[in-house]
């Protein structure tokens, strides 16, 4: 572990070594990214014994050239983290590795890079492009880089990106020390794909989007390695992750009335098992200055709707921004899923410290509800789970 | 006959009455025609902005991002604005197309998660950064989008003004009216006085440094917003200002939002 850490480091240290060899070609160098520090603090020992405590710490600096016209860009963004308790959460991964070159009617992107499709907040279902870092954080939203060859085309018509994706990533899952994990071990090292290539397959995809005065809508289709795997068992407590061959057409759409945002994804996949659908649709709305002050409150409704579940969970969140200097606020929201009685709490509080750090304080509750209804809960196995987690943050440059 | 010659007279009262307004109305819009054609012709720019918040106990802050400015005459102008610092909102940007009817369009981008998002511009009141500015005092204030009447002539510290009021016709403004000082010699905003939604005057605008470009349009170098409620202001510094730098509709897209850095 120790040698792969620094297998880690020498190999951002090439790549760095080279891009300021080649940085004569840019006029314009950046320099930036972030440290992080993070402690989670549960409030009992795990299911399956794990500790009630573990630290982690992450890189992830930046550096970005820009040609003296700006029709040429690179960046280059590693990211570094490990974990005290779970080997399964350390992590070298390139964010971004990635050319830009902006031509008069298209625009080409080359390289490892993070890309969302989406419009919703609580749950992302049409946003496939990148590999989910599901150690990183619960709510799922941080990517692994994908290598791609993304062409973009902006006309009269929309925006129409077109993908090769090169390889594919495995997604990341907590370890047997690790906290919030699944009832079973799920054996990373050997993964199973449904394609002959295994890792190595191209994948591709393309999403259309326009602009109409007050609506947003995206058209989209992947054609691919699922990013969502199957378990295939191995033993009891051991399961292997098997990728699917998919394909899954996706719609987005986003209509403003006013102050309110309403909002709509959906998406039908076919390649694992029957064909599906599913979709969330809400609404977000912002109060601005509530009670004569300076404090915005924003709510966020979304309901969610799989075919394969019997299952509807509802999501509600606030975000209260206090609009000072420190731009403070606090993020809270539930799901609830009425089917299994089971609620999910959470409230996040965050403020800028100086110029260059940021504080952050996250609480997450789980209550099961109701323990004589039979249906399959989903969020069963993290009953034990409940965690306060401290973040700070210092952002690189100058 | 009689009652005719009631109708009559009420009718030509009222026209009286009308023609009057109207005549105020009128020259309210001929001087914000005149104001808005001082500031126009500068095609496209770049500027980097600093923001100072100075807090009650005089605590200063600074914020420092870069704008590029479209003009579109037939509509309204485009903007796109990127932040630099604080650190932690680096390379967050704002797409705005100002539309002189109906709402304008605004997309954020946050880089975390290389997302746009479209924001509903409604949410354009409230303070921008921490800042007394709104994103609704820093976006464009198209003619078209107020009412106006003349009010008066006065002095301010010096300069011959004409004062007049603009009612902001969006709904979602997030003043009921502004009292607007407009210097007589060449037509410039030297200040306003904003009134919130309680129709309390809540901030004054004051503009310095006016410095006229390429002959034909005029930028202040400085804008400071005092908030009397709280007693915190902001002053707006715009430098290196460039003109018809080569910007098009195509530097204004969600792709090049999703480019800036």
């Amino acid at each position: 572990m120790v040698s792969g850490f620094y297998r880690d480091i020498t190999k951002v240290f090439l790549v760095i070594s080279l891009i300021f060899i080649s940085s004569s070609l840019f006029s314009k160098v950046e320099k930036y990214g972030e440290v992080s520090f993070e402690n989670r603090a549960f409030l009992e020992k795990g299911l399956f014994g794990q500790d009630k405590n573990h630290s982690s710490f992450t890189l992830s600096p930046e550096f970005y050239f820009e040609s003296e016209d700006q029709k040429t860009s690179f960046t280059f963004k590693p990211k570094i983290r490990r974990d005290s308790l779970d080997d399964e959460r350390n992590l070298f991964d390139i964010q971004d590795l990635s050319l830009i070159k902006v031509k008069n009617s298209y625009e080409i992107r080359i390289g490892i890079r993070r890309d969302f499709w989406g419009v919703t907040e609580t749950v992302h279902r049409v946003d496939i492009i990148n590999q989910t870092d599901q150690v990183e954080s619960f709510d799922g939203e941080d990517k692994l880089g994908q290598p791609m060859i993304n062409l973009s085309l902006e006309r009269d018509w929309g925006v129409l990106d077109i993908y090769a994706l090169l390889g594919f990533r495995e997604r990341t899952f907590a370890g047997e020390k690790g906290r919030l994990r699944a009832p079973f071990l799920i054996d990373t090292d050997s993964a199973m794909y449904e394609s002959g290539a295994e890792n190595l397959r191209t994948d591709f995809a393309f999403r259309w989007s326009q602009s109409y005065r007050d609506l947003e809508l995206a058209l989209s289709h992947f054609s691919g390695t699922s990013r969502e795997p199957e378990f295939i068992n191995k033993s009891i407590s051991l399961k292997i992750p098997y990728y699917g061959i998919i394909e899954q057409t996706g719609l987005e759409a986003l209509y403003i009335v006013g102050g309110l945002a309403l909002k709509l994804e959906a998406i039908s996949r076919s390649g694992q098992g029957d064909r599906f659908s599913a979709a969330t649709a809400g609404f977000e709305y912002t109060q601005v200055g509530i009670l004569s002050s300076r404090l915005d409150l924003g709510w966020i409704m979304e309901f969610n709707y799989d075919d394969r579940y019997e299952e509807s969970p509802l999501a509600l969140g606030t975000r209260l921004t206090f609009n000072d200097m420190y731009d403070s606020q606090i993020l809270s929201g539930l799901m609830r899923n009425e089917e299994t009685g089971e609620t999910n709490v959470f409230v996040e509080a965050s403020r800028r410290v100086r110029n260059c750090c940021r504080l952050s304080f996250e609480s997450i509750y789980f209550n099961g509800g109701d323990n004589s209804n039979s249906i399959q809960k989903m969020f069963e196995y993290l009953k034990q789970d409940d965690f306060v987690r401290f973040e700070f943050i210092y952002y690189l440059g100058n | 006959m009689k009652k005719l010659n009631k109708t009559f007279l009420f009718t030509l009262f009222f026209l009286f009455l009308n023609l009057a307004s109207t005549d105020e109305f009128d020259q309210g819009l001929e001087i914000a025609l005149k104001a808005d054609n001082s500031f126009s012709g500068y095609g496209d720019s770049k500027t980097n902005l600093k923001m100072l918040l100075k807090d009650r106990k005089g605590l200063i802050t600074e914020r420092v991002m870069e704008m590029i400015l479209l003009e579109v005459p037939e509509d309204g102008d485009k903007s796109l604005i990127v932040f630099d610092s604080p650190r932690d909102v680096r390379g967050v940007a704002v797409l705005s197309h100002a539309h002189k009817t109906g709402s304008d369009e605004q997309w954020l981008y946050l880089p975390a998660l290389k997302r746009v998002k479209r924001v509903a511009s409604k949410n354009r009141t409230g303070p921008f950064l921490g800042s007394e500015f709104s994103l609704e005092d820093l976006s464009f204030q198209e003619v078209e989008k107020y009412s106006y009447e003349y009010l008066r002539d006065e002095d301010l510290e010096g300069q011959e003004c004409h004062v007049i009021k603009r009612i902001p016709l969006d709904p979602y403004s997030g003043y009921t009216q502004q009292i607007v000082w407009i210097s007589k010699s060449n037509s410039l905003i030297h200040q306003i006085h904003h009134f919130d939604r309680k129709s309390f005057h809540v901030k004054t605008q004051t503009f310095s440094g006016y410095k006229k470009y390429l002959n034909k349009f005029w930028r202040p170098d400085e804008i400071h917003m005092i908030n009397h409620q709280t007693n915190k202001t902001t002053t707006l510094f715009f430098q290196d200002m460039t003109f018809n730098t080569g910007l098009s509709d195509k530097d204004f897209t969600q792709n090049s939002l999703k480019r800036s850095k």
